[in-house]
């Protein structure tokens, strides 16, 4: 079996990573990664509930990273890096972040199918919500998802999210409307359940 | 005569002696005269001539997205003029804490109880509304007329930095004072 390839290898840019898990990291984006961002976002698979309606060009996802970066934003984007594949697998973050009434929106995909149905999105939840609660002084975090994502609040229940609402007919998806659960999760709720 | 612009101001925070109003690029002359003026600037530590471009350009290009200071003009109700600039500087969202100033302009309204009305006016509106856990305040030890107001309003000794600033000459302390939002609402 191959070798895991040294960073110090050109074609593979480097990985810093922000925040350390077991299978998995969350690492800051990278520049070099477009084109696989961009095959995310187009992906029909991935997409279908990430709800990217509109195709996304190699020259737009390189322009992201042409913004300089406030410290104080109301968006965090961090990659989720598979440590033992050695590669970017997906992203998640939060968006939304309204800092005094201290809440943000939690969100999550894996672009890389074969990495579906392997606890990795419940793993990277569970450290973008630590990370959240421990290091971003937030008091409570939501999540929206079609209700036939299924993966989707599979994940939420497992992490405490509590269902908050249904938005009736909130994404249009393949022709029809579909009604978008959101959960929330309260930092008071989630210390309660890294005490038990 | 000259035509008597109509001086306007939009209260943002209410008082008693005076409000808090936002921002008004009109008394930009009143801005930068009370940047300069010597007897302003020495505690509030402006050591470099302020231009009227210059505090123009500041205020307009006040940065987008999530804001790092809230500053306020403070209005006098009943002589209707603005006598002072007053805020937050160095909000910061995760620590949840901010440096509060006053800048009173207007020598002649020094000694008035302004500036403890105006400090709590500002105080309210960080912890039950900007959602702060910490205001803190940096004073100079000569100032003497601010270290007596911190205390009256309720701020408590934290630090002492010895010889941090030099003011005309020499160097003098700077005394940091904090307050807690426990501490600030059980209080009322």
């Amino acid at each position: 079996m191959a070798e895991k390839e040294k960073s110090t290898d050109e074609s593979i840019p480097e990985a810093f990573p922000f925040i350390r898990g077991k299978t998995i990291d969350l690492c800051p984006r990278n520049s070099k990664y477009a084109k696989l961002y961009v095959k995310w976002k187009n992906d029909p698979k991935v997409r279908k509930y990430a709800r990217n309606v509109v195709p996304r060009t190699l020259e737009q996802q390189k322009k992201r990273f042409e913004k300089k970066g406030e410290r104080f934003r109301d968006h965090i984007s961090l990659d989720i890096w598979h440590k033992k594949d050695n590669k970017p697998i997906g992203n998640l973050g939060l968006g939304h972040i309204d800092w005094i009434n201290g809440w943000a929106n939690a969100f999550l995909f894996i672009g890389e199918p074969e990495y579906w149905n392997k606890n990795i999105a419940t793993e990277a939840t569970e450290l973008l919500v630590e990370y959240a609660f421990n290091e971003l002084n937030l008091n409570k975090l939501q999540g929206g998802a079609a209700i036939e994502n299924i993966g989707s609040w599979t994940v939420a229940k497992k992490i405490g999210f509590k269902l908050e609402g249904i938005q009736k007919h909130s994404m249009y998806v393949d022709g029809k409307y579909l009604d978008v659960k959101t959960h929330c999760l309260l930092k008071e709720d989630w210390l309660e359940r890294k005490k038990e | 005569m000259k035509e008597n612009k109509k001086i306007y101001s939009v209260p943002f925070l209410e008082g008693n002696k005076v409000d808090l109003c936002s921002i008004n690029l009109e008394h930009v002359n009143l801005y930068t005269k009370w940047g300069n003026d010597p007897d302003v600037r020495k505690y509030s530590r402006n050591i470099i001539p302020w231009n009227l471009e210059g505090v123009k350009k500041w205020h307009e290009h006040q940065r987008e997205g999530v804001k790092t200071n809230a500053m306020f003009e403070i209005w006098h109700k009943e002589d209707k003029k603005p006598i002072g600039t007053a805020g937050f500087s160095d909000i910061n969202w995760f620590n949840r804490n901010a440096n509060l100033y006053v800048v009173l302009g207007e020598p002649e309204y020094w000694g008035q109880d302004i500036s403890p009305e105006v400090s709590k006016l500002l105080i309210d509106y960080g912890f039950k509304e900007l959602n702060f856990h910490k205001i803190y305040v940096g004073i100079y030890s000569p100032n003497k007329r601010s270290l007596r107001t911190a205390e009256k309003i309720g701020f408590k000794y934290e630090a002492t930095l010895r010889e941090q600033i030099y003011i005309e000459g020499e160097y003098v302390d700077e005394i940091k004072f904090a307050i807690f939002k426990e501490d600030w609402l059980s209080s009322k």
